[in-house]
């Protein structure tokens, strides 16, 4: 699983302060902490950072770059901030996060990603918002998004294709369907375009309790359909072994069985059963009840793990 | 060529819920509504006949409402001005069961004088709504539990904001509670895990899934009452409660009900017009599993009624 370390983001109140005082230190530790769990790239959102971007950008870059090699993900709406971070990026291919299908974003980012070599992360959302249907997702993919990518010269393995993870919590219905296109996305082009998702969105107002164990099994399932990129918690234990489990098939504890009889069930196209679980064990009931609730079958409410 | 039409067969059913308590029962009314029981989506008879068809409720005020349109004022006259009188008036108009909505103005006193009042006019079950203020609905709908004990009648608006205040009174005094949420799915089946998680049985439990009239939000109201049912024939535990919607305020609010005057002539008739208001969207609900409708025009209740009687085969 390639992680692009989601942890230096705005709407962290830690990230907030640490920015407000320009705190290089705060920073080098959490790129160092981030790839020492295994972060493949770094992704670094402050924002559009409207008044002072030809400052924060080449700053950011420039203090993270100090004690990592790996790629940074410039995670902006920011297009001369964008540019601002590209031009001072010495190490790693850098990732564009993002442009989507929406006409401004898309004559804009690839013309950038292209001029600078950078991969370029673009989300199934036109302008009309996002389609609920996973064939609308692989359509926009393939009608909008790859045929710019080539238009501008891009390579198609520097464009990954992000279908959009909604929450449960209001966007249930969603949910399944970005499993879906995740699979058909596979198959949308030749050579496969990269795709990545932002995980943790699934969790969105979930209260906090609820959300790693929401997000350990949407995993499993965007794994069962072949999910080998996203932006994530590097620094989530559980969710590493879930990654673990999952890539080495290893099933020598009771739930390494469980999310790996779920990645098994998704890839084959079916649905998780209730007798692939031991329900006497509280964790492997709740992974279930969380089964119901991610694949739309039990209406999901705050309190679903009491019901 | 014979069509073989095909039948859903559903796992869960609805749970039934009875309002009212009749003498035998420790309460004073002389009958009882029960709603909720079905297995199928509604009025599905060739796959499941439910039990229990819907039922209207009328809503009246414990004070004149002021701001009521000239229609409904015409139609019941005097009586606005006596909860008893218009209880009486209500029950004649063919209602199943009443509500009766308490003002801003209200004390716990006057609240209770009108419940009482309302509760010797009328042997129908009843409905007690508070003026859908978090603390003025816990002030006057305690009260009013405490003076209708034993009659079991329906206490609202129980929301996540109050719950804890109207469960509690619910249980202590053996009434039925209707839990509102905002139009959304999730947030109801939430406030329903809270409400029985305070130990108030699920048959002691009214859903109102929040509704808007024809023109203004009736199609959310529709498809969050629609994967609320669709979810309880499944199964869900915390979605099979019986839906009420209060088709009366929502439709009275909107211009084409409420306004005569600085219209479009094509809209016609007003008063046809408003009573279509009402109906129509009492129509819809019930085609997405309400088993309450909560109207304010006799003659909507008059329209309505026949139009279940004729859904429902002999």
């Amino acid at each position: 699983m390639y992680i692009i370390g989601e942890n230096i983001h705005i709407l962290s109140d830690k990230v907030k302060e640490a920015l407000a005082n320009r705190d290089r230190e705060f920073f080098m530790e959490m790129a160092i902490k981030q790839v020492e769990a295994g972060a493949k790239a770094v992704d670094i959102n402050l924002g559009p950072r409207k008044k002072d971007w030809d400052e924060v950008f080449p700053w950011i870059v420039e203090t993270v770059e100090t004690v990592v090699d790996v790629p940074l993900a410039i995670d902006t709406t920011n297009v001369d901030g964008m540019e601002a971070a590209l031009k001072t990026i010495k190490k790693a291919q850098p990732i564009l996060n993002s442009t989507s299908a929406e006409p401004e974003r898309l004559e804009k980012v690839p013309l950038l990603a292209k001029k600078y070599g950078a991969k370029m992360i673009a989300l199934t959302m036109g302008s009309e918002g996002i389609p609920v249907e996973a064939e609308a997702r692989v359509n926009i993919a393939i009608e909008t998004l790859i045929p710019r990518a080539l238009e501008v010269g891009l390579p198609i393995e520097d464009l990954i294709i992000d279908p959009l993870v909604l929450t449960v919590s209001g966007c249930q219905q969603y949910c399944p369907h970005l499993i879906e296109a995740v699979r058909m996305l596979q198959y949308a082009w030749d050579p496969a375009p990269n795709i990545s998702v932002g995980l943790s969105n699934v969790s969105n107002a979930v209260p906090n309790a609820n959300r790693p164990l929401i997000n350990r099994v949407y995993l499993a399932m965007l794994m069962g359909v072949g999910l080998q990129m996203m932006i994530a918690n590097p620094l989530d234990e559980k969710q590493n072994d879930v990654i673990r489990w999952i890539e080495t098939k290893d099933t020598s504890n009771p739930l390494g069985r469980v999310y790996n009889k779920i990645a098994d069930r998704i890839a084959a196209g079916e649905e998780p059963q209730v007798e692939d679980f031991d329900l006497s064990d509280p964790e492997q009931a709740a992974i279930w009840k969380t089964t119901q609730i991610l694949l739309n079958k039990v209406i999901y409410a705050d309190g679903y793990l009491n019901q | 060529m014979p069509i073989e039409i095909p039948k859903d067969k559903w796992p869960g059913s609805v749970q039934t819920v009875t309002l009212g308590a009749t003498a035998a029962e420790g309460g004073t009314r002389t009958k009882t509504v029960t709603v909720g029981g079905q297995t199928s989506m509604p009025f599905m008879h060739f796959e499941a006949p439910a039990p229990h068809p819907p039922v209207v409720a009328i809503e009246i005020k414990s004070k004149r409402p002021e701001d009521w349109s000239p229609l409904l004022a015409e139609t019941w006259g005097e009586a606005m001005d006596a909860p008893a009188k218009w209880a009486a008036k209500a029950q004649e108009a063919g209602a199943d069961l009443l509500v009766l909505a308490l003002t801003l103005n209200d004390t716990p006193e006057s609240a209770v004088a009108a419940t009482k009042a309302v509760l010797s006019a009328s042997g129908l079950p009843l409905i007690v709504f508070g003026p859908g203020q978090v603390e003025k609905d816990n002030e006057l709908l305690v009260a009013v539990a405490e003076a209708a004990k034993g009659e079991k009648i329906g206490l609202g608006i129980c929301e996540d904001k109050n719950y804890r205040t109207i469960v509690a009174t619910a249980l202590a005094n053996g009434h039925v509670v209707t839990a509102r949420a905002p139009m959304d799915v999730n947030l109801s089946k939430q406030l329903n895990i809270l409400i029985t998680d305070m130990g108030l049985p699920l048959d002691r439990i009214l859903m109102d899934p929040t509704t808007g009239a024809l023109g203004y939000g009736m199609e959310y109201g529709y498809s969050v009452m629609e994967r609320l049912r669709l979810a309880a024939l499944q199964g869900d535990r915390m979605t099979q409660l019986p839906m009420i919607v209060t088709v009366g305020f929502e439709a009275w609010k909107a211009k084409e009900a409420k306004v005569g005057e600085g219209v479009p002539a094509a809209w016609g008739d007003w008063k046809r017009r408003a009573i279509h208001w009402e109906t129509i969207t009492a129509m819809a609900l019930i085609e997405s599993g309400a088993d309450i409708l909560v109207l304010r025009h006799p003659e909507s209740v008059a329209l309505i009624k026949a139009a279940i009687a004729e859904l429902i085969p002999a």
